[in-house]
């Protein structure tokens, strides 16, 4: 069965296990996207984990600061289950940009989510509610609260060359 | 060698014979003590195990069979207490400013620093970053080896380098007489690099 077959399929059964939950999906050579409404999302998780996904591999964040949203992405896959272990399925959604922008966590669906929230906690500043330890992971707490990597963030220009 | 052998402040790499010379020149010549101490820690200059950044590949690859640069009398060693002498391997980042901060004050005196790679120098490729510091604000930094990464030969060099330092302004003997180095000011680091751990 080919690669494309492999993700047609799993794109149904992701269809028809979360059904009027999924608000769009797209597919591309073994990547699916789904994409829920952050209200949903834990149901909608724990409805993924019950079709075998049982890992995050990463949580990501995609500041689209034009459209004023934040892009909050879980990149699931599975070690138990051969079939699905072919394909990375995106469990998205998409929140307004805010200060304090907030999306409930996933950590008590998939616990292998902790730290990589942290992670987003620290670089975007997403407040991942039911999080049981939400503070900085990598950064020191004083760099943290700048959220570097959020579009409009502007780093101190040092120039190349120094006298 | 032989003849260039009364140069000042000269490293005799791995000729045991020229190095048991020296030593016994220094004792018959009745000359400072200072002078056998500098002579004697200039080949034993142990590296604490601090690895900072990419850079470390170079370092292990340094003191690996094909380099060896553990002729000169350097040895990398686990415990700060122990040692005498530190290479910062590449980047520093703000939390790990503070182990360096805290490593080097753990080491006994006389100690030294040699720092590795572009990072270290000015920041390489990292130049622009809100999260890394420059190794020379948090220590006193003697030898520093451009590139990125250096080459093993090049930290040899280094190696040699201050062996070389340490001969010509006779820094041990002086540093332990005195109790402070003599051609260098303490550097304090300006912000305390431990404060977002110290609360
Ligand atoms: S100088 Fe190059 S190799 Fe060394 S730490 Fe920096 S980026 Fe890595």
């Amino acid at each position: 069965m080919s690669n494309s077959n492999i993700t047609q399929e799993v794109v149904e059964r992701i269809k028809s296990t979360l059904g009027d939950l999924v608000k769009g999906i797209e597919e591309h050579k073994g990547f699916v996207t789904v994409y829920v409404d952050p209200e949903n999302l834990v149901k909608a998780a724990s409805l993924l984990k019950s079709m075998g996904f049982d890992h995050v591999k990463s949580v990501t964040v995609v500041d689209r600061i034009k459209e004023k949203v934040f892009h909050v992405g879980y990149h699931v896959s599975s070690f138990s289950d051969p079939e699905l272990a072919k394909v990375v399925v995106e469990l998205a959604t998409i929140i307004s940009r805010e200060d304090d922008a907030k999306v409930p966590s996933l950590t008590g669906v998939w616990t292998s989510a902790e730290f990589q929230e942290r992670e987003a906690y620290e670089f975007f500043g997403i407040i991942f509610e039911g999080h049981p330890d939400l503070r900085p992971i990598l950064l020191a707490p004083d760099v943290a609260e700048k959220r570097p990597l959020r579009k409009d963030f502007v780093v101190k220009e040092e120039g190349i060359y120094r006298e | 060698m032989p003849g260039s052998q009364k140069a000042k402040g000269r490293v005799y790499v791995g000729n045991v014979d020229v190095a048991a010379k020296r030593a016994r020149e220094i004792l018959m010549k009745k000359a400072k003590v200072g002078k056998l101490v500098d002579w004697a820690t200039a080949f034993s200059l142990w590296p604490v195990h601090l690895t900072t950044s990419c850079c470390g590949c170079e370092f292990a690859a340094t003191w690996s069979p094909r380099f060896d640069a553990e002729r000169y009398g350097a040895l990398p060693w686990v415990g700060a207490r122990q040692t005498n002498m530190i290479l910062i391997e590449g980047t520093v980042t703000r939390k790990m400013a503070c182990a360096l901060r805290v490593t080097w004050e753990q080491m006994p005196y006389p100690k030294f620093a040699i720092a590795m790679g572009a990072c270290a120098l000015d920041g390489g490729i990292f130049y622009n970053s809100y999260n890394i510091v420059r190794p020379w604000e948090v220590i006193p930094v003697d030898v520093f080896i451009p590139g990125c990464p250096p080459r093993p030969e090049a930290v040899a060099r280094a190696i040699l380098e201050l062996q070389r330092i340490i001969r010509e302004k006779d820094l041990v003997g002086s540093w332990i007489a005195e109790g402070k180095r003599p051609d260098k000011p303490i550097v304090k680091p300006k912000e305390d690099p431990c404060a977002w751990w110290r609360g």
